[in-house]
């Protein structure tokens, strides 16, 4: 038992090398789409203190709308613009109904409101594009389909381009995201905001702005992580139980910390990976990743209560 | 446009039934084309709707009584499928619940309200036990059916081929997945081959990176897959990525969606599904379908939809029900029948090859009858390989080993029947 | 006109403080308690029984289950469903292994396991609050659905995986299973859902619940004054487990009669939530306004084009079914943010002093 446990995963590492940096690979794939979903949490979090469970629902949403364009006969591209303003439209929408009536209302209640808001999507989106699960277009968007295939140590490790890409892509949107959070004007009102709204709004920065603008946000990568996901498994209503995924992203790198999802995702993505292929499989029946990421980041939380990369809670009575 | 049409035609028909009175025989389909499983029911629906519409156009109904086929909407939801199935059984004749889960929970209620329960392809492989299961029927092949057509097709007629094989059974971790594993357990101790059971969750469907990784460093020399909905275009975009042979990857009936197969494309090409029913272009039941359901537009398929198989599979399952229903109005000499009536009917669908032939579909299923102790058929089937673009037909008919599977039905439905007592069994002797 | 409570003179502090402070109050609980044990059950027909009223019951037993944990003791739990399927899984295990025990003794015994669950589950709460609980108790949720699908003693290694509720027996009466007629049922959970009812309100009006409440509002605080944050944290896991945990074994032992482990998923966990929000958290009168409105309203949107003679497409009905709930969650968070229940407190607050308005 002790030898299954603590010798025989290590030993098959080191004999099978290129499995290993497959395993690894894959892992890391997972754990950027996971990083992306939680970054469209934490960047809503720290703007409006919202926890938007709706997030997953407005990636199928986001790649539905593409899909669906396209079917319609307009060009790739134009569809993605096309998307965009839809997710821009969608922003505007939330904030006017939903977010600017339930202002300063406890947390738990606009909880509650994005899985309100996930439930509407849900119908909406079945009436208008039905349920059958649709192919993402990978090839009319450009983004090469084929895989290279390595050879370290002498075994195989296959690499597929449009995770490639995707890992590329999802790179290029987080720098671009930190530059724009760094570097303009509206991006350090979003952080003004996060860090104290009470002061951000007294020096006459606009909630309603920013909060379009940051759900706005949330939706470009909503599509971003779309297609990504999308050109794995195609597009359908499945898709949107992969926002379960960012929740323990959250609470290992911590609510408000943009470094801490993407390093929380990444670590997700890669250990539920080993765990599953060297102990799961082997050990415990298989199928642990619906839950490896939620005990891990509870481990974590015993230890710090805030998450890696969190906030420190101070409270006073 | 489409609903408000759509709409309207129903208003229309509601009104046209209401003038008619209640001589009706009312079919409820517990259907699902909402939810993670609507990629594959939706197409089934459709076939299945269509043909009664055919049936209502052409004849009039079935025996000059119309058919009221309605469906109720569950989204493959255990809890929306029972309250459907509460909903629609006061004036049905027979209850259709779709997904395993919601069989699971509508089977004993049926021998208390005295329905008969139809899950054509699904449900458990034991209710084939006629003495045991009175009200539940799945002609024309279980899953136990498909599992053994699977392993003869994959290991020659004795199965001798699997022989020090390692065969990977990758399922959705569901009662509907869980339902060979019995059969194909005993055929590794018998044969001689490993199995070697890969379950993927529900949440799982859509990224089985792991289940694939583990069948990459097991190096298989097959995988079986049960899979349903999400979970195939899942597994197959993974196979195509670990350049699994599509040869030696081989579904159930369910796991073989056009739809599914679209995803990868000609990556896909090789790759087989075991199936009860197979698509025939030119069979004369098409010219009556064309007449009466979509010239008239009173379709919710469109023209893609209808060359695949899951299409085709809906109109077969009709016309199972319907010829239930025939022989039960020729028994007893009325149009509209009871729901034990039906009973009778179903125990006792005589599918000739000429009575094929007579409704036009020769070739869309092999030709079978069932019997007060036989509640399945055992149809047998073929194997269906993808193209590349659309299935085709990749072998000759393939029959169970009747044998082996039999002492296992008696066995589990014996099992249940303890498990539920006190469990009403018949007599078939 | 009716709530006046002119005429009802308190003499004693004892009195000010009873349950029903206005005569009403006491007149109105009997109306619906006749409703519930004599008038429904006469008058309801199957369909009634197996999609209103019995899941009513059972998930506002649910639903207040969770509301003593989130709504008083302030701890967000999303792992409710998790729960009820300890509850669910224990009782078939007793009545499986013992076959001569009551199917109602083993639906009581059953809450025990849970509210151990329960416990170990809770003790992150000692150090991790907020979402960040929320989230933990995910990890509940999703370990525990894990666990019911891969441990096969649990249901007795089933081929389907799932669990069936066998035929049982309680004083001659068919209880469980397919042969027990809903009435039976109906009954079963009416008086397990009015006992628990009856122990929660005493429960949260007293010592524990004050504590609890004070525990809710600032546990920095409340530890201050004395209060032990273990103690009352704990008992409060160990509490609604054991409510929610009954109300699973309930939930498949007197309604679904089956049940997979994917049962107990999150969207179950939700679904309750939904009650107990809607409803009015840290009430608990709002657990049952909570279930009518959520559990009775698809029913009643789903059968209400067929009454109205309208034929619709099923699956356009449900799904506009879904953006309706959706709506009305958003819609309710909005206008009474505190609940069906507050909403219920300020009509009867106008009630009381009709027609003279301040």
């Amino acid at each position: 038992m002790l030898h299954d446990i603590f010798i025989a995963p290590f030993a098959d590492m080191i004999a099978a090398p290129d499995f290993l940096m497959q395993v690894l690979w894959e892992g890391l794939v997972s754990g950027i789409l996971y990083a992306l979903i939680a970054l469209g949490f934490v960047l809503i979090y720290r703007s409006s203190r919202i926890f938007n469970f709706a997030q997953g629902i407005m990636v199928v949403f986001a790649a539905l709308t593409l899909v669906g364009l396209h079917a319609m006969g307009v060009p790739a591209w134009i569809s993605v613009v096309l998307t965009l303003a839809v997710m821009f439209g969608l922003a505007v929408a939330i904030e006017r109904v939903v977010l600017r009536p339930l202002v300063g209302q406890p947390d738990i209640i606009l909880f509650m409101a994005t899985i309100g808001i996930t439930l509407f999507l849900i119908g909406f989106g079945e009436i208008i594009f039905g349920g059958e699960n649709k192919v993402m277009i990978t090839e009319e968007l450009g983004i090469p389909t084929g895989s290279w295939t390595l050879e370290p140590f002498g075994g195989l490790l296959i690499l597929e381009q449009k995770d490639v890409t995707a890992v590329a892509v999802a790179a290029m949107l987080v720098v671009g995201l930190l530059v724009f959070l760094n570097r303009t004007q509206m991006g350090r009102a979003i952080r003004a905001l996060g860090d104290d709204s009470q002061a951000a709004l007294s020096v006459g920065i606009s909630l309603r702005t920013i909060w379009v603008l940051v759900w706005f946000i949330a939706g470009i990568i909503a599509l971003v992580t779309g297609i990504a996901w999308g050109a794995r498994a195609g597009v359908s209503f499945a898709l949107e139980v992969i926002a379960y995924k960012a929740l323990p992203v959250l609470m290992l790198g911590g609510l408000e910390s943009i470094a801490g999802a993407i390093i929380g995702g990444l670590m997700i993505g890669v250990l539920e990976k080993l765990f599953e292929i060297y102990w799961g499989q082997p050990l415990l029946g298989g199928n642990t990743e619906t839950w490896f990421a939620f005990v891990l980041a509870l481990i974590v939380l015993l230890f710090r209560p805030q998450g890696l990369f969190g906030e420190r809670i101070i409270e006073r009575v | 446009m489409n609903y408000t049409a759509r709409l309207a035609a129903a208003a229309m028909a509601a009104t046209f039934a209401a003038s008619a009175g209640a001589q009706e025989l009312n079919l409820p389909n517990l259907s699902y084309r909402t939810g993670p499983f609507a990629s594959t029911g939706t197409p089934v629906m459709n076939g299945q709707a269509d043909y009664f519409t055919m049936l209502n156009a052409r004849d009039g109904g079935i025996g000059g009584v119309k058919v009221n086929a309605y469906e109720c909407e569950t989204g493959y939801n255990t809890e929306k499928g029972v309250e459907c199935y509460e909903k629609t059984k006061g004036d049905a004749i027979v209850t259709q619940p779709w997904s395993t889960g919601i069989t699971l929970q509508v089977l004993p209620k049926t021998n208390v309200d005295k329905i008969p329960i139809l899950a054509p392809g699904y449900g458990f492989s034991a209710m084939a036990d006629g003495e045991v299961f009175q009200w539940a029927f799945n002609m024309p092949a279980s899953y136990w059916d498909g599992a053994s057509m699977i392993l003869k097709a994959l290991g020659g007629e004795d199965m001798g081929g699997l022989k020090g094989k390692k065969i990977a059974f990758l399922h959705l971790d569901h009662p509907f997945g869980k339902e060979p594993l019995p059969y194909l357990e005993k055929k590794a101790a018998d044969v001689g081959f490993e199995l070697l059971p890969i379950p993927v969750g529900l949440k799982e469907m859509q990224n089985q990176s792991a289940q694939w990784l583990q069948i990459r460093r097991e190096r298989p020399d097959f995988v079986i897959m049960w899979g349903w909905g999400a979970m195939n275009t899942g597994a197959l975009t993974e196979a195509v990525k670990t350049k699994y042979p599509m040869d030696q990857f081989v579904g159930i009936w369910w796991s073989g969606h056009s739809d599914d197969l679209q995803v990868v494309g000609q990556d896909g090409k090789g790759y087989r599904a075991i199936s009860f029913n197979a698509p025939v272009e030119d069979a004369p039941v098409w010219a009556d379908i064309q007449k009466y359901v979509i010239e008239p537009g009173k379709t919710e398929s469109d023209e893609e939809q209808r060359g695949e198989v899951f299409y085709q599979r809906g109109l077969v399952m009709s016309m199972m029900l319907a010829e239930g229903i025939r022989a039960a109005q020729e028994e007893y000499g009325t149009g509209n029948i009871s729901p034990e009536q039906l009973r009778w009917g179903l125990e006792n669908i005589e599918l000739t090859a000429e009575r094929l032939d007579e409704l036009g579909m020769t070739g869309m299923v092999p030709p079978f009858s069932t019997s007060c102790g036989d509640h399945t058929g055992h149809s047998g089937g073929w194997m269906l390989q993808w193209d590349g673009a659309k299935f085709v037909k990749a072998s000759d008919h393939l029959q169970e080993n009747r044998d082996e599977i039999a002492p296992l039905e008696v066995e589990k439905a014996e099992e249940y029947a303890a498990a539920n007592a006190p469990w009403p069994t018949q007599d078939c002797n | 006109m009716f709530y006046r409570a002119a005429g009802q003179f308190k003499t004693s502090y004892r009195a000010d403080q009873a349950l029903f402070p206005v005569r009403q109050d006491a007149m109105l609980l009997g109306f619906i308690l006749i409703l519930a044990w004599v008038v429904f059950p006469l008058t309801a027909s199957e369909f009634a029984f197996q999609t209103l009223l019995i899941p009513i019951l059972i998930y506002s037993l649910a639903a207040l289950g969770l509301n003593i944990l989130t709504g008083y003791a302030g701890q967000l739990s999303l792992g409710t469903a998790a729960f009820m399927g300890v509850g669910a899984y224990a009782c078939y295990k007793m009545v499986t292994l013992m076959p001569w025990m009551s199917p109602v003794v083993a639906i009581l015994l059953s809450g025990v396991f849970s509210a151990g669950i329960g416990v170990v589950f809770g003790i992150p709460s000692l150090r991790i609050k907020g979402f960040y609980l929320a989230i933990a108790t995910l990890a509940a949720q999703f370990f525990l659905v894990w666990l019911f699908e891969k441990w096969a003693w649990l249901y007795n290694y089933n081929a389907s995986g799932a669990i069936q509720v066998p035929n049982l027996q309680s004083f001659g009466v068919y209880v469980s299973g397919p042969q027990a007629t809903s009435m039976v049922q109906y009954y079963v959970v009416l008086a397990v859902v009015t006992l628990l009812t009856w122990v929660c309100i005493n429960l949260t009006r007293g010592t524990t619940g004050r504590i609890w409440k004070a525990t809710r509002d600032m546990d920095f605080a409340a530890e201050l004054i004395g209060i032990n944050l273990m103690k009352s944290k704990l008992g409060a896991f160990a509490v609604s487990s054991y409510i929610v945990g009954v109300a699973g074994a309930l939930f498949v032992f007197m309604w679904r009669g089956a049940a997979e482990p994917n049962l107990f998923d999150v969207p179950l966990s939700f679904r309750i939530l939904f009650i107990a929000i809607i409803g009015g958290l840290g009430s608990i009168l709002g657990n049952y306004l909570g279930a009518i409105l959520i559990v009775g309203l698809p029913v009643i949107l789903g059968v209400l084009p067929e009454v109205l003679g309208m034929q619709t497409d099923s699956a356009l009905a449900e799904h506009l079914n879904t953006m309706i709930v959706g709506a009305l969650i958003i819609f309710f968070l909005i206008v009474e943010p505190h609940g069906l229940a507050q909403l219920w407190r300020l009509i009867r607050e106008k009630l009381v002093i009709w027609p003279f308005p301040h």
